[in-house]
């Protein structure tokens, strides 16, 4: 056993009480081996070995140029070391399985989740069974943001074990507080980051140690860590950087997934720095940002060249000018002890699964033109709350010429499209959207060739829209429902399958120099907050998040996921923390994991920029899990700059920032 | 799914008979509480639901008290004119209470006999000289809430015995103020409560009384605090003062929900606040008032 809520065995019952009888009949013997809970324990000599070699998972380092040698050439240094606590999705429901064993073998899984390729590989594997005779449906998934990653397969193999074992269905679905302990976090981590400007506020130098405490087993430490390097710095040039990451061995539940992947963390630390760099070089720190922002041409601290949808300036102007235009009334002249603060920042998101995970990064998809002129596509990428289904349903009515309302999208199922990667990174809206296009590129061939020949014009003329045919731009002498006739009367398939893979990426990973992602995404937060100086308690008044989506093909849904987002990093700012003791979880319930409710919800202003990415369906780059990642440090550099001090650790609890207060 | 027994008395003999001949039997009125803590358990006790008991319900005004029927919910309390003119320490503490479903459901009754320190009634009950009318199968008693609880979840009730109404004392010119702390703006278990009530007379203090929740194992009363505003006007200083002596009387402890310094400092910041208020001529939407639920600053 190497974590509190590791499974141990498995039990299946017709009834709950025969269940809990017969787990309690399992008799375990531990013989108790020196265990680790701290990042620090597990990195000093003569620690515990959690594995063979060390307890590090995975270690990942950027250089480039000279940060040593131009630290002592900066007008500016400043150097602190932040904490940020793990994070539980809390998503609306608890992980969940139904496994139903098929004739033929063939073993059929329900369940919520977001990857169900990665379900279906791994029910395969325990089972010993082929992937053709698994078959993996995503049942309706109300929130996941990265919980529903790798950790479904675990309960899928679960279920699938005891249905195969028993050749009966299985249900299996985790309590609240069984979900909770038991299934991933966001990484805990330690940010010890050192920056050096000159006189002008331009960064020169920045060395960053990113410490991640990956629990007990590696899952996808290593990959959030790649994330987490690559962020570290911020969307801001600096030419001299050295960055390294080390993914830590510890005997807490294992961390995972978590919207940001990795970079929540860091950019909490890196935002928080210009905010002390500013500080120290009397400088606003909107006009250290503005000195320092990545704009088209300028290289990241991978040295990847931003050629095109670089809107990280735009975004901070956007956000401002609404701030500007909108203030709010100040605070009551009666309340002197309640201090208005704003705090800003800008952050970057790599879109896709990036340079570490480009062996997965390809998305199949299908669309089928019924003889009533509906439309079904399947695509496998799931829906997860995010509004996929309306933005991949869009492009698909766009791009065929036919009414938003005829086209439906199937349930995602594994064996409706070859495997399609997970739906993680941000990526579903430009991989399958671009699956989608090169589908529907295919019908429209096919259509508008069967339209050219019944009315005696060449296949260039025709045009589709909203269901209406057009030759030369004017309204063709042939319905829709005439033409479906046409191509049934020919025998032309209506169906067609699309494939899309990203262009590739060159990378050193002895460097940390390179392409990472294929393109990015910006946004600038702004945060109004009022501190209470006797309590110590935040109450976040505004958020003006404006984010560079290049381009929004449904702006309802991007400003939903800005305010899901933007709820949920208020959430990360100030109230929520697993706290551990012995690696025992203390606070597995929503009584005592605080998360923000609806009465917390500030106002908050969605803003869309749009800088369009060439390769990116209509110019869409993915963007869903920006709206978190730069909430905490635009919240902590306004709780700083209203009572003038400084804040190192999230939350943000009214404890922390009284204590703040009472020992200055 | 769980089974259980479940016996709905229509009187209080029926109900207290029930519970002697059930031993492991619980109450069950709003089940806020008693739902929350069974629902993982396999096997449910018999449980003697009360809602039928038509003693338990409604408010009246009787010869100088204010009866509050065990079952009156929080969002009764919260609106009822009686209340409103008896109670108003009770008021604030009912507004402050979970989330409106919880409101609806949750009785004063139950979140008496429940004796969480934090919980929200007993603070504003004690600061009101209220008492409890119990009754068993053998008799009827009154024992006043600062002396009902004798431990996170003890208390001395016996088991045959019902809450059957809280009966607080109708008093001329007394102005009370609840104020807490939760981890959020709503449906948080209070942190640090503190309940005041003041008689005043030419800006005097006549009397008060003075309690603190989730600082110590049950509700304390602070009498040294009290004595501090015996003979004085509620001035800065004389607040002051109290909340000195509420901090130094406070024995709060490091929890899931906040720590032993935060809590003992914030006994002495709410005092204020509420000494503050009531020092005031009426102001309901003073906006440096956190126990006044229009006080959400926009």
């Amino acid at each position: 056993m190497r974590y509190v809520g590791e499974a141990l065995a498995l039990v299946a019952a017709a009834t709950l009480a025969q269940a809990r009888a017969a787990a309690a009949a399992v008799v375990v013997q531990y013989e108790e081996l020196p265990a680790l809970f701290d990042m620090a324990a597990a990195r000093q000599p003569g620690a515990p070995q959690l594995y063979k070699e060390n307890n590090i998972f995975k270690e990942l380092h950027i250089t480039r140029g000279d940060p040593a040698a131009a630290f002592a050439h900066c007008a500016a240094v400043v150097a602190h070391t932040y904490r940020t606590p793990p994070q539980e999705h809390a998503y609306l429901e608890t992980q969940g399985m139904l496994a139903v064993p098929q004739p033929g073998g063939v073993m059929q899984l329900y369940g919520s989740m977001q990857c169900p390729f990665y379900v279906r590989d791994g029910v395969a594997a325990v089972l010993g069974s082929t992937l053709g005779a698994t078959q993996i449906t995503q049942t309706s998934t109300g929130g996941a943001f990265g919980g529903k990653e790798d950790v479904p397969s675990l309960p899928a193999a679960h279920a699938a074990l005891l249905a195969w074992r028993t050749r009966r269905p299985v249900r299996l679905i985790y309590e609240r507080d069984e979900d909770i302990i038991c299934t991933s976090k966001r990484h805990a981590a330690v940010i010890r980051s050192k920056y050096g400007a000159d006189r002008d506020g331009l960064l020169r130098a920045v060395e960053i140690e990113y410490l991640v405490d990956g629990g007990a087993y590696a899952t996808l430490s290593p990959i959030v860590l790649f994330r987490g390097v690559v962020h570290a710095a911020g969307p801001y040039r600096c030419p001299n950087v050295r960055v390294d990451g080390y993914a830590v061995a510890t005997n807490h539940v294992p961390a995972g997934a978590f919207r940001g992947f990795g970079s929540p963390q860091v950019l909490f630390a890196a935002e928080r720095q210009m905010d002390e760099l500013a500080r120290q070089l009397k400088l606003d720190p909107v006009e250290l940002r503005r000195r320092n922002l990545l704009r088209a041409g300028d290289a990241t601290i991978t040295g990847q060249t931003l050629h095109a949808s670089v809107g990280a300036t735009d975004t901070l102007d956007t956000a401002l000018a609404y701030v500007r235009e909108h203030p709010l009334a100040p605070p009551p002249a009666n309340a002197p002890h309640l201090k208005y603060g704003r705090g800003l920042s800008t952050i970057y998101y790599g879109v896709g699964l990036g340079v570490g995970g480009e062996y997965l990064a390809r998305t199949g998809a299908t669309i089928q033109i019924n003889h009533d002129g509906s439309v079904v596509f399947a695509v496998g990428t799931t829906e997860i709350g995010q509004g996929m289904k309306t933005v991949l349903a869009q492009i698909v009515a766009e791009a065929l010429g036919v009414p938003f309302a005829s086209v439906e999208m199937l349930p995602t199922d594994t064996t409706r499209v070859p495997d399609s990667g997970p739906t993680v990174a941000s990526r579903a809206t430009t991989m399958s959207g671009n699956a989608l296009l090169h589908a529907a590129g295919q019908l429209r061939e096919r259509l508008n060739a069967v339209a050219a020949e019944v009315l005696g014009r060449a296949p260039l003329q025709i045009s589709l829209h909203h269901g209406q045919i057009f030759a030369d731009g004017a309204p063709a002498a042939l319905s829709f429902a005439q033409l479906l006739h046409e191509c049934a009367v020919r025998r032309v398939s209506l169906s067609a399958q699309g494939w899309h893979h990203p262009r590739p990426l060159k990378y050193d990973w002895q460097t940390g120099q390179g392409d990472t992602y294929v393109v990015f995404s910006f946004a600038t937060n702004i945060a109004e907050v009022l501190v209470d100086e006797r309590t110590g308690a935040t109450t976040v008044l505004r958020v003006t998040a404006a984010h560079d989506v290049g381009k929004a093909i449904s702006p309802a849904g991007v400003e939903g996921q800005i305010e899901g987002g933007t709820l949920q990093g208020i959430g990360y700012a100030l109230t929520e923390e697993i706290v551990q003791a012995n690696g025992v979880i203390r606070n597995p319930h929503f009584s005592t994991y605080i998360i923000p409710t609806a009465c917390d919800m500030p106002e908050l202003v969605p803003l869309i920029v749009e800088h369009p990415f060439p390769d990116g369906p209509f110019g869409a780059k993915g963007f869903g899990e920006q709206p978190l990642m730069g909430v905490a440090p635009a919240i902590a550099n306004a709780v700083c700059n209203a009572l003038s001090i400084s804040q190192y650790e999230l939350p943000l609890t009214p404890e922390r920032v009284w204590a703040a207060l009472h020992s200055a | 799914m769980n089974t259980c027994r479940i016996e709905t008395p229509r009187t209080c003999a029926e109900a207290s008979a029930l519970l002697q001949a059930l031993p492991d039997a619980r109450v069950l009125a709003g089940g806020t509480d008693v739902v929350v803590r069974l629902k993982d358990q396999l096997i449910w006790p018999p449980l003697v639901e009360i809602s039928r008991l038509a003693e338990l319900h409604g408010m009246t005004e009787v010869d100088g008290w204010l009866r509050l029927g065990a079952l009156s919910t929080w969002t009764e309390i919260e609106r009822a004119a009686l209340t409103a003119r008896h109670a108003d320490v009770l008021v604030e503490a009912a507004r402050e209470v979970g989330s409106p479903q919880i409101r609806n459901r949750g009785t004063l009754g139950g979140n008496v006999a429940n004796a969480s320190p934090a919980g929200d009634s007993l603070p504003a009950l004690i600061v009101l000289d209220a008492e409890l009318e119990l009754r068993g199968t053998q008799s009827t008693r009154r024992v006043a809430v600062a002396q009902f609880c004798c431990a996170p979840g003890k208390t001395v009730l016996a088991h045959d015995e019902l809450i059957v109404a809280i009966w607080v004392p109708v008093r001329a010119g007394w102005r009370g103020a609840f104020v807490r702390l939760g981890q959020r703006a709503a449906l948080a278990i209070s942190k640090v409560s503190v309940a005041v009530r003041v008689l005043r007379a030419d800006g005097i203090v006549q009397d008060s009384r003075i309690t603190l929740g989730a600082v110590a194992p049950t509700v304390l009363r602070v009498p040294e605090a009290e004595a501090v505003l015996r003979g004085q006007r509620l001035s800065a200083a004389v607040m002051q003062a109290a909340a000195e002596v509420v901090c130094a009387a406070a024995r709060p402890i490091t929890d899931i929900r906040s720590n032993e310094p935060y809590r003992r400092a914030m006994c002495g910041e709410l005092l204020q606040r509420a000494l503050a208020r009531l020092a005031e001529p009426t102001n309901p939407s003073d906006p440096s008032d956190p126990s006044d639920p229009s006080d959400k600053i926009t």
